[in-house]
C-alpha cells in the first residue's frame, strides 16, 4: 500500500479523481451540509476546473528531476515490460473506446433547449386586478398581521399551506413537495435568505394571486408551473397564507421602508 | 529539422491550438451593425416597438447600462424603478410640463439634462450614433414598457428633412455638392463662372475681394437667389447663374462658403 | 442695351453660347466625377477577405515592430552592466540581441510596407481621412526610419571598433538613442490608432479632416495609456523572445560552454519579461479607466457587453503563464545547490497558484444546458457565483503575484547562508510582511462583497499597493540580508532539463497570442465605426466578429510571426557563431578568486541588485 501512497504517479492521480470528485459532487452537496445553497456545477465549469487542475499536477510532478523520473516509471513500465501485457492490451482498448463513447457524446442529438437568462425575482407592477378589484401593491402590509388576528390567520394558513402548497413546495418549506421534481423550473424554496427574505409581503402576495401565467416576461422563457390562486383562495386567505410562510420560515418581511434606504 | 525542431514546433502549434480551440468554445457571439430602419408616416406602434426593442437590447447597447440589476450604472428601465414603476408608467410624471414622448426623446438625444437621482452624466447623445428613426423607435420601446406608445409616423421627420447633403435632390438626379473645405467648394463650383484666385473662368464678377463688395448676408442671397440682383456691369447675365444652389449646398457648407467668401477683402 | 437689339441680339447669342459652354464645363466636370469616384472599399481582398488581410498583416507587423522596439531596450541596459560593471558576458548578450534585431528590423519595415498598401487599396476613404489629418507625422514617421537604420547599423557594425573607453561609452550612447528613435516611432504611430479610438470630443461625421487640429488629434484620450502600456508590453515580448532563442540555441546545443550560456540567457530573457509583466496590469488598468472616462459605452462594451467573455480567455491565458513562469523557476532550484531545501514548499504556491487560477477564471454567467440552469435555479451558481466577480478575480491575481515573487525569493535565496547578525530576525520580517500583505489582499477581496460598487473599485487600488509596497519592501531586505552571504555553490548554468526549456516556449506564444487578443480587445471596442462615431465602417466586414473567429485570426497571425523568427533565428544563427571561447576564458580568467567567496558573492549582489542570481560567472569547466 505504502508504494502507492508515495509514488507520485499514484498520488497524482489521486489529487486528480479526488479533485474531479469535489468539483463535480463536493461543491453541490458539501456546501449544504453546512446549510449554504448550493447547486450541482454545469459540466463546462467541470471540464474547465477539472483541466487547471491536471495541468496543476503536471506542473507538480515534473518540476522536480526525481520526481518526474519516478512518475514516468509506471508509464514506462506499462509500455514496455512483458510481464504488463494485460495492462498493455486493455489500455489499447480501453482509451479508443473512450474516446469513441466521447465522440458519441458530443454529436449525439438532445433534445435541450438553447439556454436563456432566466430572473427568479421578476419586478412587481404598482398595481394587479384581484377579483376585479384593484390592488395597489406599493406600501401593501399584511392586514391580518393584527395582534387579535394573527393567530387564527396563522392557523387558517397552516391549514390553507398543507391543502395546497405542500405538494410542490414541501413539508419544510424547502421546495421538497413530491411533485417538485417534475418541474422546470422547480418550485421555490421558501426557507433562508435569498427568496421570501429578500421580499415584501405584497410581492408575495403577487406572486401567489398571479401564479405562473401573471409572471413578467423577464419570468421566461418557461412557464412556472404555479397556478393563480385568486381564482381558488380570497384575499385574506392569501394574506393567512403569506403570514404562515413568514412564521414557519422563521424569517421578518421585507418592509417598505427598508427597501427606502437601501436605494 | 532535427528531432528539437519537430519538438519545438510541436510546443508551439500544439499551445496556439489549444487556445484557439478553448475561444472557440464558448458561446460565440458576435457584435452586430444597427439595423438602419426607414419608416414612412404609416408606420404602426408595433413596427417600432419591435425595431426599438432590437435596439435597446441589441446594437443600441442601452440594456448595458439600464438593465434590472445592482450597481446598474443607470435608472432600470425595463422593470419597476425604486417603486415608481417601468419607465413607460413614470416617464409622464418626470418633469412638469414633458409629457412622456417629449421627456423620452430628449433624455436620449440631450441625455445630461434630465439626470435621475445621483446618477453620474455618462451616457452618450444617442442622437450621435443613430439616426432619427431609431432613436424615435426607441422612444416608441420604451413607453410600451408599462405606458401607451404615443410615437406616430408623423413624429419621424422624413427621409428628405432628415437626409444629409442634397437628400432629397439626390433622389431626383441632382448631384450634391461634396467636400466641406470652402475654398475646395468655390474652385469646384464657383470658378466654372467667376474669376477666383488666379483661376477660374471670366463670365460673372469675380470673386477676389467680394468681402469688400458685399456682406455676408447680400452674398448669402446672391448664391441663393441668382434672379434678385445683379453686380454693375453684369447686367446682361441677369439669370444665367443657376438658380439650384440653395439646394445642392448643406446649410454647413453654405454658411461656409458665405462666411469665406464675404473675409475675401 | 435696350434701344439696340441687333446688339442686344448678338449679346444674348453670345450669352447663351457661354452658358451653354459653362454648362458644358459643368457636364464635363460631372462626367468626368461620375467616370471616377474614388471608391469607400476596395475590391474584396481574396478567399480570407479584406479585414482579415488588414488584420493579419497589421497583428504581425505589430509582433515584430514590438520585437525590435524591446530588445534595443535590455541590449543597452545589458551594455550598461557590461560598461559600468565590468560584466563581459553581458555585453556579448548585448551583441546577440543586437544581431537578431538586425534581421528582425528588415521584416518589420517590409511587413509595414505591405500594411500600408494593403490599407490603401482595401480601405481607400478611410485611409485618405486618416492621411488628411496625420500627413505631417506620417512623413515624419517615415522619416524616423532613416535615422533609426543608420543608428542601428552603426550600432552593430561598430560593436568591436569602439569597444574601449570613450569610444565604447560613445557606442552605448547609440544605443539609447537606438531607443529614442524607436519611442518616437511608437509614439506616432500610436497617436493614429488611439484616434481611431478616441478622435476629439468636438469633431462630428461632418468635419472636414483637412480643418482637424492635429495636436488635438495626435495627443488623443487615449494615446498616453497606450504609449505606457506598449512599451512596458514592447519590454515583456522582447524579454519572452530572447528567452525563446535561447531556450532553442539550448536545445541545440552540442557544448557545454553553449549550454551554459544559452541557459543563463534564457534565465535573463525569462526574468525580464515575468518581473515587468506584473507592472503590466496596472498600465491595463489605467487605459480601461481613460476609454470609461473617455466613453462609457465604449468601456461597458470591452468589460461587460459583448466581450465579457474575452477576460475570461484572457485568465486562462495569463494563468498559463503564471503556471510557466513558476515552472521555470522551480525546475532552476535543481540546478542551485540549496535549492533542494525549497523543493519541498513549491507543492504549496502550486496550490495557491490553481486555486488563483480557478478562481479567475469561474464565469460569471455559466454555460450551462436546460437541466444544468433548472438545477442551478438561473445562469448565477448560488455557491460558485462570488467567485464571479470583480472583488474574487482581484484577489486572486494578486495573491498570484505575490506567490510568484515568493518563488523568486526562494531562488535568490538557495545558494545562501546569509552571514548577517539579524538575518533570522530579518527572514522573518520577510514572512511577516508577506503574510500580512496576503492577508491585507483577503481582507479587502472579502470586504469588497459587502460594499457597493464604487468603493470597491477602491479596494482593488489598496491591494494593488500593498503588493507593490510588500514587493519593494521585501526585496529591499532580501538584498541586505544577502549581503556578504556564504554561498552554498555557483550555480550549474546549463544543467537543466529540456522540459524547462519547452516552458519557455509556452511563454513566449502565450505571451505572443495575449498580445493579439488583447490588440482584438482594443480595436473590437470600436466595433461598426472606423473612426469611432465619425467614420462608419460601411463595409461587408463592418460587425465586430465574435471570440472563435478573432481566436482563430490571432492564431494564424502567431503562426505566421513564429515561422518568420524561426528564419530571423536560423539567418542570427548563420551570421557568427557567439565568442563563446573567450567566454570561457575570461570566467577562468576570473578564477583565481575561488568560487563561492564571501566577498565575491556580495559585490555581484551589489552590482546587479534585482538579476543577482544572473551575476554569477560562467563555469570555468
Amino acid at each position: 500500500m505504502g508504494r502507492y501512497t508515495k509514488h507520485p504517479f499514484w498520488q497524482s492521480l489521486a489529487v486528480v479523481v479526488v479533485s474531479y470528485a469535489l468539483i463535480r459532487w463536493g461543491i453541490a452537496y458539501l456546501p449544504g451540509l453546512v446549510g449554504i445553497t448550493s447547486a450541482p456545477v454545469p459540466a463546462s465549469v467541470v471540464l474547465q476546473y477539472t483541466a487547471i487542475v491536471l495541468v496543476g499536477v503536471l506542473v507538480w510532478v515534473s518540476d522536480n528531476e526525481e520526481r518526474w523520473t519516478r512518475f514516468k516509471e509506471p508509464i514506462h513500465a506499462a509500455l514496455v515490460e512483458p510481464d504488463k501485457k494485460v495492462v498493455r492490451m486493455s489500455m489499447m482498448a480501453v482509451v479508443p473506446l473512450l474516446v469513441a463513447f466521447a465522440t458519441f457524446n458530443n454529436v449525439r442529438p438532445t433534445i435541450s433547449a438553447p439556454a436563456s437568462l432566466r430572473s427568479i425575482h421578476p419586478a412587481p407592477p404598482t398595481q394587479i386586478t384581484f377579483r376585479g378589484e384593484t390592488i395597489v401593491l406599493e406600501g401593501l402590509e399584511n392586514p391580518l398581521r393584527e395582534p387579535d388576528l394573527e393567530e387564527a390567520a396563522f392557523e387558517l394558513g397552516k391549514e390553507l399551506y398543507y391543502q395546497n402548497c405542500m405538494p410542490c413546495h414541501g413539508d419544510y418549506l424547502n421546495a421538497g413537495g413530491h411533485y417538485a421534481p417534475g418541474f422546470n423550473p422547480t418550485p421555490l424554496e421558501l426557507r433562508g435568505s435569498s427568496t421570501i427574505a429578500q421580499l415584501t409581503e405584497s410581492f408575495v402576495f403577487w406572486r401567489i394571486a398571479k401564479g405562473g401565467p401573471g409572471l413578467p416576461r423577464e419570468g421566461g422563457p418557461w412557464n412556472s408551473a404555479m397556478p393563480v390562486w385568486e381564482d381558488f383562495l380570497t384575499a385574506d386567505e392569501i394574506w393567512a397564507v403569506t403570514l404562515f410562510l413568514y412564521d414557519q420560515a422563521g424569517i421578518a418581511p421585507r418592509t417598505w421602508e427598508e427597501e427606502g434606504i437601501e436605494e | 529539422m532535427g528531432a528539437v525542431d519537430l519538438k519545438v514546433g510541436g510546443v508551439v502549434f500544439g499551445t496556439i491550438l489549444v487556445f484557439t480551440l478553448v475561444a472557440n468554445a464558448i458561446p460565440q457571439v458576435q457584435s452586430d451593425v444597427p439595423e438602419l430602419i426607414a419608416f414612412g408616416a404609416e408606420v404602426t406602434a408595433e413596427e417600432l416597438v419591435a425595431a426599438g426593442e432590437g435596439l435597446f437590447e441589441g446594437a443600441g447597447g442601452c440594456i448595458a447600462c439600464h438593465a434590472e440589476s445592482a450597481g446598474a450604472r443607470g435608472p432600470n428601465l425595463v422593470t419597476d424603478y425604486q417603486g415608481e414603476g417601468t419607465i413607460g408608467q413614470r416617464c409622464g410624471d418626470r418633469i412638469p410640463g414633458l409629457d412622456c414622448k417629449e421627456y423620452l426623446y430628449q433624455s436620449l438625444t440631450l441625455p445630461v439634462d434630465h439626470l435621475v437621482d445621483d446618477y453620474p452624466p455618462i451616457m452618450p447623445a444617442l442622437d450621435r450614433t443613430m439616426n432619427p428613426q431609431q432613436v424615435w423607435a426607441v422612444v416608441a420601446f420604451l413607453q410600451s414598457l408599462g405606458g401607451e406608445v404615443t410615437v406616430t409616423g408623423a413624429d419621424i421627420p422624413t427621409e428628405d428633412a432628415a437626409g444629409d447633403a442634397g437628400g432629397g435632390l439626390a433622389a431626383a438626379g441632382i448631384p450634391g455638392v461634396a467636400g466641406s473645405d470652402p475654398v475646395e467648394i468655390v474652385n469646384q463650383e464657383c470658378a466654372l463662372c467667376h474669376l477666383f484666385a488666379g483661376g477660374g473662368i471670366e463670365l460673372g464678377p469675380p470673386l477676389d475681394g467680394l468681402g469688400a463688395r458685399m456682406t455676408a448676408d447680400e452674398i448669402r442671397i446672391s448664391i441663393l437667389e441668382p434672379g434678385a440682383g445683379v453686380s454693375e456691369g453684369y447686367e446682361e447675365l441677369l439669370g444665367a447663374m443657376p438658380a439650384t444652389f440653395g439646394d445642392r449646398f448643406t446649410a454647413t457648407q453654405l454658411e461656409s462658403v458665405v462666411s469665406y467668401l464675404s473675409g475675401l477683402e | 442695351m435696350i434701344q439696340d437689339r441687333s446688339w442686344a441680339g448678338a449679346g444674348r447669342w453670345l450669352l447663351s453660347a457661354v452658358v451653354a459652354l459653362a454648362a458644358g464645363l459643368l457636364l464635363a466636370e460631372t462626367l468626368v466625377a461620375q467616370a471616377y469616384v474614388p471608391p469607400d472599399y476596395g475590391a474584396d481582398f481574396p478567399v480570407i477577405g479584406s479585414r482579415a488581410a488588414v488584420w493579419i498583416v497589421a497583428q504581425v507587423h505589430l509582433m515584430f515592430a514590438a520585437f525590435v522596439l524591446g530588445v534595443p531596450m535590455f541590449a543597452v541596459i545589458a551594455e550598461a552592466i557590461a560598461l559600468f560593471g565590468g560584466e563581459d558576458r553581458y555585453d556579448r548578450l548585448a551583441k546577440e540581441f543586437t544581431r537578431l534585431l538586425l534581421v528582425a528590423y528588415s521584416a518589420t519595415a517590409l511587413l509595414g510596407g505591405l500594411f500600408v498598401f494593403l490599407l490603401t487599396t482595401l480601405y481607400p476613404a478611410l485611409w485618405s481621412y486618416l492621411s488628411e489629418v496625420f500627413r505631417i507625422s506620417m512623413w515624419m514617421y517615415a522619416g524616423i526610419f532613416f535615422a533609426e537604420s543608420a543608428t542601428l547599423y552603426m550600432y552593430y557594425y561598430g560593436w568591436d571598433q569602439w569597444k574601449k573607453g570613450r569610444a565604447k561609452l560613445g557606442h552605448w550612447g547609440l544605443g539609447l538613442l537606438l531607443n529614442v528613435w524607436g519611442t518616437i516611432a511608437l509614439l506616432i504611430a500610436n497617436s493614429w490608432l488611439t484616434f481611431m479610438m478616441s478622435p476629439p470630443g468636438d469633431l462630428t461625421p461632418d468635419t472636414s479632416p483637412a480643418t482637424v487640429q492635429f495636436w488635438s488629434a495626435f495627443a488623443n484620450a487615449t494615446w498616453m495609456p497606450i504609449n505606457v502600456h506598449r512599451l512596458i508590453a514592447n519590454a515583456v515580448f522582447g524579454g519572452a523572445i530572447v528567452a525563446a532563442y535561447a531556450a532553442y540555441r539550448f536545445l541545440k546545443a552540442k557544448s557545454d560552454e553553449e549550454r551554459a550560456h544559452y541557459d543563463w540567457m534564457g534565465y535573463v530573457g525569462n526574468m525580464i519579461a515575468i518581473g515587468v509583466f506584473l507592472v503590466l496590469p496596472f498600465a491595463g488598468y489605467y487605459l480601461g479607466r481613460e476609454i470609461y472616462e473617455f466613453n462609457q459605452q465604449m468601456g461597458v462594451t470591452m468589460m461587460g457587453g459583448f466581450m465579457s467573455w474575452l477576460w475570461i480567455i484572457q485568465a486562462f491565458l495569463i494563468g498559463v503563464l503564471f503556471l510557466a513562469g513558476n515552472y521555470y523557476l522551480w525546475i532552476g532550484l535543481g540546478r542551485i545547490p540549496g535549492g533542494e531545501r525549497f523543493a519541498p514548499y513549491t507543492k504549496w504556491m502550486l496550490l495557491v497558484l490553481v486555486v488563483g487560477v480557478i478562481v479567475w477564471a469561474t464565469p460569471h454567467t455559466m454555460i450551462a444546458d436546460r437541466a444544468e440552469l433548472a438545477a442551478m435555479g438561473g445562469t448565477f451558481h448560488p455557491f460558485l457565483q462570488p467567485l464571479g466577480v470583480m472583488s474574487a478575480k482581484n484577489t486572486a491575481v494578486n495573491l498570484m503575484i505575490l506567490t510568484t515573487f515568493l518563488s523568486f525569493l526562494l531562488y535568490r535565496r538557495a545558494n545562501k547562508n546569509p552571514t548577517v547578525s539579524w538575518a533570522r530576525t530579518g527572514t522573518l520580517s520577510q514572512g511577516i510582511v508577506l503574510l500580512v500583505c496576503a492577508l491585507v489582499v483577503l481582507f479587502y477581496g472579502i470586504a469588497g462583497y459587502f460594499v457597493p460598487a464604487i468603493v470597491r473599485i477602491g479596494f482593488s487600488v489598496y491591494q494593488v499597493l500593498a503588493v507593490l509596497f510588500t514587493i519593494i519592501a521585501v526585496l529591499v531586505l532580501d538584498i541586505l540580508i544577502a549581503r556578504g552571504a556564504e554561498s552554498r555553490g555557483d550555480i550549474r548554468w546549463g544543467r537543466m532539463p529540456p522540459r524547462s526549456q519547452y516552458a519557455l516556449f509556452v511563454l513566449v506564444v502565450t505571451f505572443t497570442w495575449l498580445m493579439g487578443l488583447m490588440g482584438f480587445a482594443r480595436s473590437g471596442i470600436r466595433q461598426h465605426w472606423h473612426v469611432y462615431e465619425i467614420v462608419q465602417d460601411t463595409s461587408a466586414y463592418a460587425a465586430t466578429p465574435a471570440l472563435g473567429y478573432a481566436a482563430q485570426i490571432i492564431s494564424a497571425s502567431v503562426v505566421i510571426f513564429f515561422l518568420m523568427l524561426a528564419f530571423v533565428f536560423w539567418i542570427g544563427g548563420m551570421i557568427a557563431k557567439p565568442a563563446l571561447v573567450p567566454a570561457a576564458a575570461d570566467a577562468a580568467a576570473a578564477e583565481p578568486v575561488p568560487g563561492g567567496s564571501p566577498g565575491r558573492s556580495g559585490s555581484g549582489a551589489d552590482r546587479g541588485g534585482g538579476l543577482e542570481p544572473g551575476l554569477e560567472p560562467l563555469p570555468g569547466t
